[in-house]
């Protein structure tokens, strides 16, 4: 099972491939191998594509997130959860084909593991798989008649076997066991076996030495080796326990250890695997998705489903054939990609036929595809392109008829671009799942540059605007409240997301970057107070300024509302709070006059020092103004 | 030389104010022409801020403002209805403090925290807002401290004085308080009277004042 690193976008999604889409999200899910925890995968959402099954942890999503491309996947497990062990899908891989005999075996298939000896030449060209302790030599089966354990024998290949394999009889009772039973105890001895990191290994043995980091991590802190078939605590320089002769090798300790560990931490069933990396790991063969939180139902049969389409074969897949096409062209895009004309007639004919072609396509498309609904699934690639092309044309015309609207949503809808309702599980976990997920919409969409909506914005965009401007766009489907658009945006700063939302004095809630501090905007604003002298003022000649006023020509210039919504390309309402902002912390002063409120740079203070004054402080500034009322109040007889 | 006080010489706005500080009892001929400092060119000087730390710098400004020109121009008195032209404004900036606002600059100075260098005149009737303040660019405090030192320099301890002579008399042309006002001086005097240092004696008209 090969385990992929994956790229996140900036809302900490992954970021899908032109073909993919989104089928199934469901957040509290945990990784196993085997049987074991990975440990720093337990808490993530998973999202189910059309050709991947992704995982993103919620703790560090940037460094613990993989993907398994379901072309990889052979089929799937489904446990139900059962008291405290919630449910779980289980994914295999598909077995190479080669995998006995290839010089660069991909992945260690279970067979790889028995029959190492056959396998040494090929062993060799092997760049990075595991040398896995070939032999197993701690698979046991249990007799079924007697009850003693013996050894598996280390030929044993349980892909191969078959009702002719000469089996080892019993050692205590002579009686050979039932095939399927000495393939069922194989297949249970590998599959606890725990992993080990491939590429670290370089050296190719056999047995007991060579595990590479793996041993070191599983070194005993006390010098002392338990065994792992009656836990007696042997020497650490035995190979053979003294008292039941199992072997002790540090790979079986490893396993002995996990579960020692397991049983001491009562509040987590199952032991968990050491921190390497599984990405790219080899030999980690099946993964266990562990639904805490539900949606397990649903999740399965849309993983069966999406395996079953295999829409991952359609991006190689020959074009459908069009009928009633007169060239032999196959598809739309081909057409457009390499237009050779049909007769080479150059000038304005050949363009204007060119022309007259490409309608002709477009209307056999859209005719065939809307004759019938099975038709338009299965060209709905062509058409997607299409609704990509018309929609890219119509953002710069102003002219959209009914149906391109009701096509470009639903291609929008199709293309995954956004998480609808029905992607999600039932069960009021599903409504903060909702949310989480609408916020993430919302990053992604906000940060697009190819859209550079803060862009335009100047960084900064009300609530009201970014609403109207987001269901704009997702034109009459599944439009968005203002309640939930609001619970969203407040779930930005819970997941970490690039952007924020901000409240200023008056109530009003903008989103802006998050890095876009007040403080930067202060000083945005003050370096362009300080630039301009307006020319009446010129003229009075500010020659000698006392050296504290900063600005050595004169006092800047003050700039009104709506100045400043022009220069920084803010909407006027979010620049008189900036404003106001600025002039709450004392950077600014307001001047009021017939002409408007304008606001300077807070000069005050350069010429109480110049002129060396007592100033009051501002809380005796308030006492005496609420002073003053109260007497005012007073004297006129209330 | 100047001449007496409720009209100001138009002021120019030219280089760095460089007035003697309030503070300093020494007697100076003051120039003739008063020269506006320069935060009177900020216009956000003429409006009351709301942040009240800015707020409270730009009252301290207004204070320096109203005593240095109230010392220059010996302006005793302040009536709102006829306020010195350039004052509460710059017409050069186009703007004006206004009437609400002045008042409550006034008001602001008024109290004994800000150093009360203003102090409202109260009229006849209960209802009705004060319209003129006397301006305190010397304390009565100060003052009676001047008078005294000067009577005590001149020698005139033990001796008797009309008000009037200290007001207008030939003797005091260099002093400060020349043409102070009639009531102003009466202040000072009750001041000194407290202290136990001058005796007021005799009508209203022909009071005497001994000083001891």
């Amino acid at each position: 099972m090969f385990l992929r690193q994956l790229d996140l976008t900036p809302a900490l999604r992954p970021s899908l491939y032109d073909d993919e889409t989104l089928l199934f999200v469901q957040d509290a899910v945990g990784l196993y191998e085997g049987k074991f925890k990975i440990a720093n995968y337990q808490i993530g959402h998973v999202y189910l594509t059309s050709h991947r099954i992704c995982y993103v942890d919620n703790v560090e999503p940037r460094t613990y997130s993989i993907a398994v491309n379901l072309k990889d996947v052979d089929h799937t497990e489904f446990y139900a959860g059962f008291l405290k062990s919630s449910a779980k899908i289980t994914l295999f891989p598909k077995t190479p084909k080669n995998a006995l005999r290839s010089p660069v075996p991909k992945y260690a298939s279970p067979s790889d593991a028995l029959v190492r000896p056959g396998n040494s030449p090929a062993r060799s060209h092997a760049p990075s798989p595991a040398p896995a302790p070939a032999r197993d030599i701690n698979a046991t089966w249990i007799c079924p008649i007697c009850g003693f354990s013996n050894a598996v024998p280390t030929n044993f290949d349980p892909a191969t076997a078959n009702q002719h394999t000469k089996l080892p009889a019993c050692q205590a009772c002579g009686i050979p066991p039932p095939l399927v039973h000495m393939v069922k105890a194989a297949i249970a001895a590998i599959s606890n076996r725990p992993a080990h990191s491939s590429s670290k290994t370089g050296a190719l043995s056999n047995g007991t030495n060579g595990r590479g980091s793996f041993d070191v991590s599983s070194a005993n802190a006390s010098d002392e080796i338990i065994c792992p078939r009656c836990t007696f605590g042997n020497h650490a320089s035995l190979s053979t326990c003294e008292i039941c002769g199992a072997s002790l090798t540090a790979m079986n300790n490893r396993h002995s250890q996990l579960i020692g560990d397991s049983i001491a931490r009562p509040e987590s069933p199952g032991p968990t695997l050491g921190g390497e990396s599984i990405i790219g790991n080899d030999t980690i063969e099946t993964i266990k998705f562990s639904f805490r939180a539900g949606g397990e139902k649903v999740m399965l049969e849309r993983l069966n489903e999406a395996l079953v389409q295999r829409k991952w074969l359609l991006q190689s897949a020959p074009p459908v054939p069009k009928p009633g096409l007169a060239n032999t062209n196959g598809s739309i895009s081909d057409l457009y990609s390499t237009p050779p004309p049909p007769q080479r007639v150059v000038g304005i004919a050949g363009l204007e036929r060119r022309g007259a072609e490409l309608r002709k396509n477009n209307q056999t498309v859209i005719g065939s595809a809307f004759e019938d609904l099975e038709a338009l699934m299965t060209s709905a690639k062509e058409v997607i392109a299409m609704a990509e092309q018309f929609r890219s044309q119509n953002a710069s015309s102003d002219s959209v008829t009914p149906e391109a609207r009701a096509l470009l949503t639903d291609s929008a809808s199709a293309l995954g671009l956004s998480t609808t309702r029905d992607m999600l599980g039932t069960g009021s976990s599903s409504e903060t799942l909702y949310i989480t997920e609408l916020a993430r919409n919302l990053a992604e969409f906000l940060t697009d540059d190819r859209r550079g909506v803060l862009r335009r914005e100047g960084g900064i965009i009300s609530l009201v605007d970014l609403w109207a401007v987001f269901n704009r766009l997702r034109n009459g489907i599944e439009l968005v409240s203002p309640f939930d658009f609001e619970k969203a945006a407040n779930m930005w700063e819970t997941l970490h997301l690039p952007i924020r939302l901000r409240q200023f004095k008056s109530g009003l809630l903008v989103v802006q970057d998050r890095s876009r501090t007040d403080e930067r905007t202060i000083a945005a604003l003050l370096s362009w107070l300080r630039q301009l002298v307006p020319p009446q003022l010129s003229s009075d000649g500010f020659e000698q300024l006392p050296p504290a006023v900063p600005a050595g020509l004169g006092f800047g210039h003050g700039a009104t509302a709506q100045e400043t919504a022009e220069r920084f390309s803010w909407s006027v309402g979010v620049a008189a709070e900036e404003l106001e902002m600025a002039e709450d912390t004392g950077a600014l002063c307001r001047d009021q006059s017939l002409d408007g409120t304008r606001y300077w740079e807070n000069c005050f203070e350069d010429f109480v020092v110049a002129l060396g004054l007592k100033v009051p402080s501002a809380a005796s500034v308030e006492q005496m103004e609420t002073d003053q009322i109260m007497k005012n109040l007073e004297s006129m007889g209330f | 030389m100047a001449s007496s006080s409720s009209s100001p010489a138009p002021p120019t706005l030219t280089s760095a104010y460089a007035a003697p500080p309030p503070t300093s009892i020494s007697s100076q001929i003051a120039s003739t022409t008063f020269t506006f400092p320069t935060y009177t060119s900020f216009p956000p000087f003429y409006t009351l801020q709301p942040n009240l730390t800015t707020r409270a710098r730009q009252l301290t400004l207004w204070s320096n403002l109203l005593t240095t020109y109230c010392a220059h121009h010996r302006l005793f008195k302040l009536s709102l209805s006829f306020l010195p032209a350039n004052l509460f404004a710059n017409p050069s900036i186009h703007r004006t403090l206004s009437q609400p606002d002045i008042r409550t600059v006034l008001d602001h100075l008024a109290l004994p925290a800000n150093g009360g260098r203003v102090e409202w005149i109260p009229t006849s009737s209960r209802s009705e807002k004060p319209n003129s303040c006397w301006v305190y660019w010397r304390t009565p405090a100060e003052w009676a401290d001047a008078i005294y030192g000067w009577v005590d320099e001149t020698g005139q301890k033990g001796a008797v004085l009309t008000v009037y002579e200290i007001r207008e008399g030939e003797a005091v042309q260099s002093q400060e308080w020349r043409g102070m006002d009639e009531e102003l001086l009466r202040k000072v005097l009750s001041v000194l009277v407290k202290r136990g240092k001058a005796q007021i004696f005799g009508q209203e008209e022909t009071a005497g004042v001994k000083f001891f």
